[in-house]
């Protein structure tokens, strides 16, 4: 079978920056693949070659067989795109928008209302059909942003950064969303700074960093990958210092996070014991304890190199407000 | 035909979301008015020298104006990026933007057209060949507008490089001094502006029948409307890069 998307040796310049380094990468029909990494890394870079908006400086690119380069046209008739920032007219009603989008990908004009109606539905958008996009909340305009990419029935879907912008609610109902249409058999490619959002909903998971890709494997190999460690997360009812955690034996890192320490260790049980102690030295209590599996967020930092800090944009609960 | 059906999509897209708004409508057409309340009904100049050359500035500062502004917009909204992600190429795009501006430049004509030549009682020759010349020049001045917002990254940009265009030929077409009636240098030199071909193949029109001279002006618009359109295609398609 066709791969729906296969990326070889994709290297793009910008002048004199180096935005994409040797990237190659394939992704499986009918499976949510998911491109990690920090802003500026080159995801959106990657997701623009791959939709044709942007020309790579060297290497190729193909979705479902079709060169993005050479058969630009081809590829696009059976790809959907739904960009960063929702790009429907605002001057348009939403129904207006998804018939516009029907017009540009040739869907036979006998099928265009029904099948407008029926993503107006799928997205339950259908009372707002008459609304201009100018007066649709910022979930609305995403999800009628989607809803317009899956006008033609495409085989691949990009959505680049789907939830960022989105309250908790929207969002979830958009991971809902692209789930339902793993199950339509349709491919889902994703670039995301959300790594929680990667883990729940890919097949596969690329990280890039500084333009190169830095792994490559389904979420749950790459958290067995940091399986030698494990993570604690302590609380106490008092201050403590970074340091004096550090020292307590079988303790590999340390990490403040909110009014949690999060302890990389070679052994749990080893620990609890010096946690025991140092609180009791100290005359403080332990008002939390948890024993955790790494993330996806612990498999990406290890892999990249980057600690909590550095990687400031990574994100895993956080939104934006 | 399908990239022509498509081309006409973009194009009546752009006419809704662009054309029909009030302040873009009139933007076009207060210029031209306000030069023929100063010029003709002074009775400064002929009437009938002064319509033709009208009909075609209104045509230039309406289609080219509008359309500038839309590429701006829709790069600015990221629009664009839905167009170029779309299965059409860039000409197909640049096409149906420089046709939106052929559905609104006969509007906007006759807006100013049937009114100058009631009051002016000025009789229109032949009324097909002048609605030929207003298409021609809607779809010329249109695609300019295309080609000169191809590098505007902002609508007063946009605007600026519009306006070292439209001023020029605003005064130098032909518009309100006869070409014969200029030095020669200068003469040779009005044959570079498409508004010049416009002016005459409206002139030529409003007297009558065809002549060599207007099939000539609008052979000379077609070539140069091509020319814009292909570049324009080019400068979208290095947009990639």
């Amino acid at each position: 079978m066709t791969d729906a998307v296969n990326v070889d040796h994709l290297t793009k310049h910008y002048g004199g920056l180096l935005a994409l380094d040797d990237v190659s990468f394939k992704v499986k029909q009918g499976t949510v693949f998911g491109l990690l990494g920090p802003n500026g890394a080159g995801k959106t870079t990657t997701i623009r070659i791959l939709t044709g908006l942007t020309r790579p400086s060297g290497g190729t690119a193909t979705v479902m067989g079709f060169d993005l380069t050479r058969d630009a046209v081809k590829a696009k008739q059976r790809i959907g795109v739904v960009p960063e920032s929702s790009n429907v007219y605002e001057e348009m009603t939403a129904a207006q928008n998804l018939i516009f989008a029907a017009q540009l990908y040739n869907v036979p004009r006998a099928d265009r209302a029904a099948r407008a109606r029926e993503l107006l539905e799928l997205f339950s958008l259908e009372d707002r059909a008459r609304s201009w996009v100018s007066e649709l909340s910022r979930g609305m305009r995403r999800r009628l942003t989607i809803a317009c990419a899956l006008i033609h029935r495409p085989e691949v879907l990009f959505l680049d950064e789907p939830t960022t912008g989105l309250d908790v609610q929207s969002a979830r109902r958009l991971r809902e969303s692209v789930g339902g249409l793993r199950d339509m058999g349709v491919t889902v490619f994703l670039t995301t700074h959300y790594i929680e959002e990667a883990d729940q909903l890919c097949d596969m998971v690329a990280m890039i960093n500084r333009g190169r890709i830095v792994a490559l494997d389904s979420p749950e190999n790459l958290k067995a990958g940091v399986a030698g460690a494990r993570i604690v997360e302590v609380s106490f009812s008092g201050d403590v210092a970074l340091s004096d955690l550090t020292v307590i034996g079988g303790v590999l890192e340390v990490h403040r996070l909110g009014d949690k320490y999060r302890l990389t260790v070679s052994g749990a049980s080893d620990v609890y014991g010096g946690l025991v102690d140092y609180a009791r030295a100290r005359r403080i209590n332990i008002t939390g304890l948890n024993t955790l599996r790494p993330s996806l967020e612990d498999a990406f930092l290890r892999i990249t190199g980057e600690t909590p800090g550095d990687a400031e944009a990574i994100k895993t609960h956080g939104r934006d407000p | 035909m399908e990239w022509l059906v498509r081309a006409l999509y973009i194009a009546w897209k752009d006419v809704r979301v662009y054309y029909l708004k009030a302040p873009n409508l009139t933007y076009g057409l207060m210029m031209p008015v306000a030069l023929y309340l100063a010029f003709g009904v002074t009775g400064q100049l002929n009437p009938g020298t002064l319509i033709s050359g009208l009909v075609s500035l209104v045509i230039l500062f309406g289609t080219m104006s509008i359309e500038a502004v839309a590429v701006v917009m829709e790069k600015q909204t990221r629009t664009m990026d839905r167009l170029m992600a779309a299965p059409v190429s860039p000409l197909t795009i640049v096409l149906g933007k420089a046709l939106a501006g052929t559905f609104l430049g006969p509007l906007i004509a006759a807006a100013v057209l049937l009114p100058l030549t009631l009051y002016s009682g000025e009789s229109i020759g032949s009324p097909i060949l002048v609605f030929l010349a207003i298409i021609l020049s809607s779809f010329t001045f249109s695609a300019l507008g295309v080609l000169v917002s191809s590098y505007a990254r902002w609508v007063p940009e946009a605007q600026m490089y519009a306006n070292f265009l439209r001023f020029p030929m605003a005064f130098l077409a032909g518009t309100f001094v006869p070409l014969e009636a200029m030095p020669p240098w200068l003469q040779t030199a009005t044959r570079v502006l498409p508004l010049t071909y416009s002016v005459e193949a409206l002139r030529s029109a409003m007297g009558g029948g065809v002549t060599p001279t207007y099939i000539l002006d609008m052979v000379v618009l077609a070539l140069f409307s091509a020319a814009v359109v292909a570049a324009s295609a080019l400068m979208l398609e290095r947009s990639r890069d």
